[in-house]
């Protein structure tokens, strides 16, 4: 299957540093479009038909997302762009900022007047600091009067990991110490500074202008049964030829892999980065959508070359240092997995770490209090079950 | 106020909006181990030990912090949810150092007696412990950081009873810790001694001095032999 490109359409097309070309492609029509002819209801219900998920991971409805917002009561109302982006082995929102920030920045427009905000947040990931054209871009969408009633500023992080998880976001926008928050209560009730918010990952935005435009059936026609539109991956690894693409979801992972990529004798492809699914070969013509698996989009290709155990500890040992040490599953299980996986990467093993991995695995799973400890471990158990050779050769044998 | 049926462990329970799942069992008599959790302070959800089964949810759900919802159907001791605490008991326990022989708390701690009631024992897996020096210059406080759960009670004692702010929590993941300023060990310049913090300290991370008692008052006493 060819590329699709819905969310890069303008990427290399448009100047990123001229918005009269980016209005030559459309731009700002859905937004006109949104405020003259559709009320807020309107609109939220356009992106709930569309079936749009959202692209962050989780996969979250994002028109119900939207009009929870919309219904929730609240004097003010914020709308952020999470562009955090720090899962291992992603780049596609980076590639998208540095080509074609107008429609992100149209998305995050029709979204405020969708919600009833007046004020968002595009929350930047601290390495992508040099990306002054953004601020530029909303400069320039503000001097043509698109940003009369809404308006945009920029938050960089730190630099830790756990700030690309909604409620530690937020908790970093506050000024606080970037640790999740339990849910309930949602963003959409009590997000940002206590009040209704909704939280969008860049690629999931990207989509709304086109949705508005062409309406949600059009959307509705692409992709799966439960997931509709296409997907923005960043490939990387032992390809030939690593880079961002877009494919309608439903494609199969070796499409992607083999045929775009270029990618030989491949071992296995982690889906999601470091927290990712591992799929060995022969599963790769598992579909790439909601239903099987998806992640964020980072899909790293290891050849045969690769160690798994190698693979999964130095994954784990990131994992560990970028925990935030709240919640104590997650804080020590990740610790714990370490030192243990280490052993074996030295042949080291002991008999019964096998079991205790599991224990610990299924533990941080059901009751970590946020998505890294409990996705932590699906590494994890995704090698013990498709390569547990791999363990069990390493372990001492006296 | 609107009122609430739940059904927790096959009876159904009546509470009102806003309850959390914690409350309506506690007023059941329904016991669900806690530890980060404290009435008189605001929930995090930190330490994980109440999670209970909610039907319909994909994870175990922080009773301390869920509230309840109308029909919901909650398990607090089924063996998924008792595996998990006990695995996160273990996990605690296997980075506390083992001197509750001769630690004050010893029989105070709340670590320990979770440990007894849901019949841990040592853990099957070893971490590596933190060991800080022992801060013992304030008059007020002595931390044993070595023994500290991170369970936050302290942090949050003292900011919301105390109004002090004198606790923060600095780095991350295993290496994360409670610190005064900048890491600087507690003395009598950052803390008084309102003794709030030491009263909600599960085990015996934080404690008051030692006294030092008459007997070490008096004169040498020379035994010639």
């Amino acid at each position: 299957m060819p590329q699709k490109l819905i969310v890069l359409r303008n990427c290399g097309v448009i100047n990123p540093k001229d918005i009269t070309t980016y209005l030559d492609r459309d731009g700002f029509k859905a937004f006109k479009k949104a405020i003259d002819e559709l009320t807020c209801e309107q609109v939220t219900e356009e992106i709930k038909a569309s079936g749009l998920r959202g692209r962050g991971g989780a996969g979250f409805p994002c028109g119900l997302k939207w009009d929870l917002a919309r219904k929730a009561q609240g004097d003010e109302k914020y709308v952020i762009c999470n562009a955090d982006e720090g899962e291992v082995g992603t780049f596609k929102d980076r590639y998208i900022l540095e080509r074609d920030p107008f429609t992100l920045i149209e998305a995050m427009a029709i979204a405020g007047y969708a919600i009833g905000a007046k004020k968002g947040y595009i929350y930047l990931r601290a390495e992508y600091h040099h990306l002054d054209l953004l601020t530029d871009a909303i400069k320039q969408t503000r001097e043509k009067g698109f940003l009369e009633h809404f308006d945009i500023n920029i938050r960089e992080g730190a630099g830790s990991y756990v700030c690309g998880e909604e409620t530690a976001l937020m908790d970093s926008i506050e000024g606080k110490r970037g640790e999740a928050r339990y849910k309930p209560p949602f963003p959409p009730s009590r997000g940002l500074w206590e009040k209704p918010t909704i939280i969008n990952n860049v690629e999931t935005l990207m989509n709304i202008p086109q949705i508005i435009l062409n309406g949600a059936h059009w959307f509705n026609q692409i992709g799966t049964d439960q997931s509709k539109g296409t997907k923005v991956f960043s490939v990387s690894g032992d390809v030939k030829k690593p880079g961002v693409y877009e494919l309608e979801l439903g494609s199969r992972l070796k499409e992607l892999v083999e045929d775009l990529a270029l990618a030989e004798k491949v071992k296995m492809v982690q889906v999601g980065g470091a927290t990712g699914k591992i799929i060995p070969y022969e599963m790769i013509d598992t579909p790439l959508a909601f239903e099987s698996i998806l992640g964020a989009g980072a899909v790293t290709v290891f050849d045969e070359t690769r160690d798994i155990v190698d693979v999964v500890y130095r994954s784990m040992e990131f994992l560990a240092e970028e925990s935030c040490g709240k919640c104590a599953p997650c804080r020590e299980g990740t610790e714990v997995i370490v030192e243990i996986l280490e052993r074996f990467c030295r042949g080291e093993g002991l008999e019964e770490d096998i079991e205790v991995l599991q224990r610990l695995a299924s533990a941080m799973m059901l009751s970590s209090l946020c998505g890294l400890g409990q996705a932590a471990p699906i590494p994890v158990i995704d090698s013990l079950q498709y390569f547990r050779s791999a363990y069990e050769n390493r372990i001492q044998k006296n | 106020m609107d009122e609430i049926i739940v059904t927790i462990n096959g009876s159904q329970l009546r509470g009102s909006e806003g309850m959390t799942i914690l409350e309506v069992a506690q007023e059941n008599g329904i016991d669900i181990p806690t530890l980060c959790y404290k009435t008189e302070l605001k929930p995090i959800g930190a330490c994980r030990i109440c999670v209970v089964e909610v039907e319909g949810s994909r994870t175990l759900v922080g009773s301390c912090h869920t509230p309840i919802a109308q029909g919901m159907v909650i398990h607090t001791h089924s063996p998924k949810v008792l595996e998990t605490r006990k695995t996160i008991v273990e996990l605690l326990l296997a980075s506390h150092p083992d001197s509750c022989i001769i630690c004050d708390k010893g029989n105070m701690c709340e670590l320990r007696k979770i440990a007894a009631d849901m019949e841990v024992a040592l853990p099957p897996f070893k971490v590596r412990k933190r060991y800080y020096p022992i801060e013992d210059t304030s008059p007020y406080i002595v931390r044993d950081l070595s023994k500290c759960i991170l369970c936050r009670r302290c942090v949050r004692s003292c900011s919301e009873i105390a109004e002090k702010n004198v606790f923060a929590v600095a780095y991350r993941g295993f290496k994360s810790k409670v610190v005064v300023d900048f890491d600087e060990p507690i003395d009598k310049e950052v803390c008084r001694d309102c003794d709030v913090c030491t009263r909600f300290c599960p085990t015996g991370a934080l404690s008051k001095p030692r006294e030092v008692g008459e007997e070490k008052k008096g004169e040498a006493l020379f035994i010639s032999g």
